[in-house]
């Protein structure tokens, strides 16, 4: 059965979950990948199929196509600024969201930001847009460093998220991932979110986790995968457990179907 | 201790950090008992039906009435209000501001891309819009003059927002709160909320303050120091200490609105 554990968004509630993480690793093996491997290559694909937690969310319905704005340039900025306050305490938040926001303008100012990159779009806003950028950044900076300063283990702002390929299936999964907790040998994911969870919280938090423990080199996965919605002050957990590793790798095989099905219906 | 300032202050950050060595512990065990009685007060309410749709309350549905009209909700009124925010989140993150008006279309565009009200803004004709310009630049004067620059240990956070479920998801409590600073991350209050409007206050901008102040101790489950409101028409903040009579006033409110809109069905 797999496990999905609901709290309130509380230091003592995400600590209570972090503590009693389960202390046995499971690892995902190279039978495991490859058995993922026959299940997207069963799935044939004209072009390159990207699947995260959120096609998973959304049944694999598609969305509306990525665009830069504000709120799509907050986590990348915000995780970073995040990641620079934990190097530097002495500089603030608002400093460090300001600080990644001009090193990201002077990439693109040195033209070593690609067209379409965040550093890129930066670059073509106004001063208003700008501001607003960094507001929204701002937001998620402080969501998630609250959320960090009361954790009683040791914390990082991960530098990427996780990616796997899937070996000649065409298929690239990304896990995001916005604090790494470590507990003795094993880690706990931390993700941020805004809103609500909907139904499908529990499934989205399990490809992450899943996509996770793909990335990892020996395949292990995170103790428990927590995600965290600070707007609806409520915090939702899987287990890495094999059968939550399990679901987690059909539910993104069968968004891969439906994303199929639905091309099909299109083209037909 | 509910201080009400006569008149605004020299400075509005200044107002909200009080004395910082006079603030309270944080209160972090009322959250579960508000929580149960508004879960009471909504069976006593709706008892086991189910509504055909949530029932949704919104800070506005505290600020007025029903029935009654209040200007700043005809389309120019919200698209001023919403111009303004832009211009308290601009300040917030400590871009300056030169030509209010521009400044403020510029990031709202950029915030939605499109929407009605800004479909709405772009149809007013020269008359209009250059009304609808002095306006919003006299709002954001006063705006400008109230606050000085924003601490930046205080980590401010604008347009925060937050949704509460309750009765199993057949009532949602939603709110945003323009501006938000301070830590819940200390052993005293430290939260301090702000609703900026651009209408002068009245009863229904005390009511809002408690909403607030409400859904933040619901969301957190710590009850935060202080609920404010500042008036860009008149440059009046009222600020109140939040305490627990306080809060229970608000799920009182907040219960009659449910009632209302339960009746309205």
């Amino acid at each position: 059965m797999t496990t999905l554990l609901h709290r309130r968004h509380t230091s003592d509630q995400l600590n209570e979950l972090i503590g009693t993480a389960p202390a046995e690793l499971v690892a995902l093996t190279d039978d495991h990948r490859r058995s993922l491997t026959a299940r997207f290559r069963a799935v044939p694909n004209t072009e390159h199929r990207r699947l995260d937690a959120w096609s998973v969310e959304r049944a694999g319905q598609p969305s509306s196509p990525f665009r830069w704005s504000p709120n799509t340039a907050r986590r990348s900025i915000g995780n970073a600024s995040l990641r620079r306050v934990d190097l530097k305490p002495e500089v603030s938040l608002t400093e460090a969201v300001h600080l990644e926001i001009d090193d990201l303008l002077l990439r693109a100012i040195s033209q070593y930001a690609r067209a379409g990159s965040l550093a890129h779009w930066l670059a073509g806003l106004t001063q208003p847009v700008l501001g607003l950028v960094s507001a929204e950044a701002m937001n998620w900076a402080t969501q998630l460093f609250e959320a960090a300063q009361g954790l009683a283990n040791p914390w990082r702002v991960p530098a990427c998220d996780a990616y796997y390929d899937v070996a000649t299936a065409r298929t690239t999964l990304r896990g995001r991932r916005d604090l790494i907790v470590s507990r003795d040998e094993s880690r706990i994911i931390i993700r941020l979110r805004a809103g609500a969870p909907g139904k499908s919280a529990g499934p989205g938090l399990r490809a992450d986790m899943t996509i996770d423990a793909l990335n990892h080199v020996e395949g292990v996965a995170p103790s428990r995968f927590i995600g965290l919605w600070p707007e609806a002050g409520v915090v939702l957990s899987v287990d890495g457990t094999m059968v939550d590793l399990r679901a987690g790798a059909r539910d993104l095989v069968r968004t891969a179907v439906v994303q199929r099905r639905s091309r099909l219906a299109v083209a037909a | 201790m509910t201080s009400l300032l006569p008149s605004s202050p020299v400075n509005v950050v200044d107002a909200l950090r009080g004395d910082r060595y006079a603030r309270p512990l944080a209160n972090t065990t009322s959250a579960s008992g508000l929580r149960a009685q508004l879960e009471d007060g909504i069976y006593h309410v709706i008892g086991k039906n189910n509504p055909a749709a949530p029932l949704i309350v919104r800070a506005s549905s505290l600020r007025q009435p029903v029935r009654s009209t209040d200007l700043s909700l005809s389309a120019t009124g919200r698209i001023r209000g919403v111009l303004i925010n832009q211009l308290l989140r601009l300040h917030c993150v400590g871009i300056s501001i030169d030509h209010a008006f521009e400044e403020a279309v510029e990031a709202w565009r950029g915030e939605v891309g499109e929407n009605d009200l800004l479909e709405r803004l772009e149809q007013l004709d020269d008359d209009e819009r250059a009304r609808l310009a002095t306006d919003v630049t006299a709002h954001a004067v006063t705006l400008m003059r109230a606050f000085g620059p924003l601490p930046k240990r205080w980590t401010p956070r604008s347009t925060v927002r937050a949704t509460q479920r309750l009765a199993a998801g057949n009532v949602i409590l939603r709110d945003v709160i323009d501006l938000m600073m301070g830590t819940n991350n200390a052993d005293a209050a430290a939260v301090v909320l702000l609703d900026v409007t651009t209408s002068p206050l009245g009863e229904g901008a005390e009511r809002t303050m408690r909403y607030h102040a409400l859904v933040e101790t619901l969301r957190t489950s710590i009850v935060p120091l202080r609920s404010s409101t500042f008036s860009t028409a008149t440059g009046d903040l009222w600020t109140v200490d939040v305490d627990h009579e306080l809060l229970t006033r608000s799920c009182d409110e907040v219960l009659a609105v449910i009632e209302e809109l339960w009746k309205n069905q």
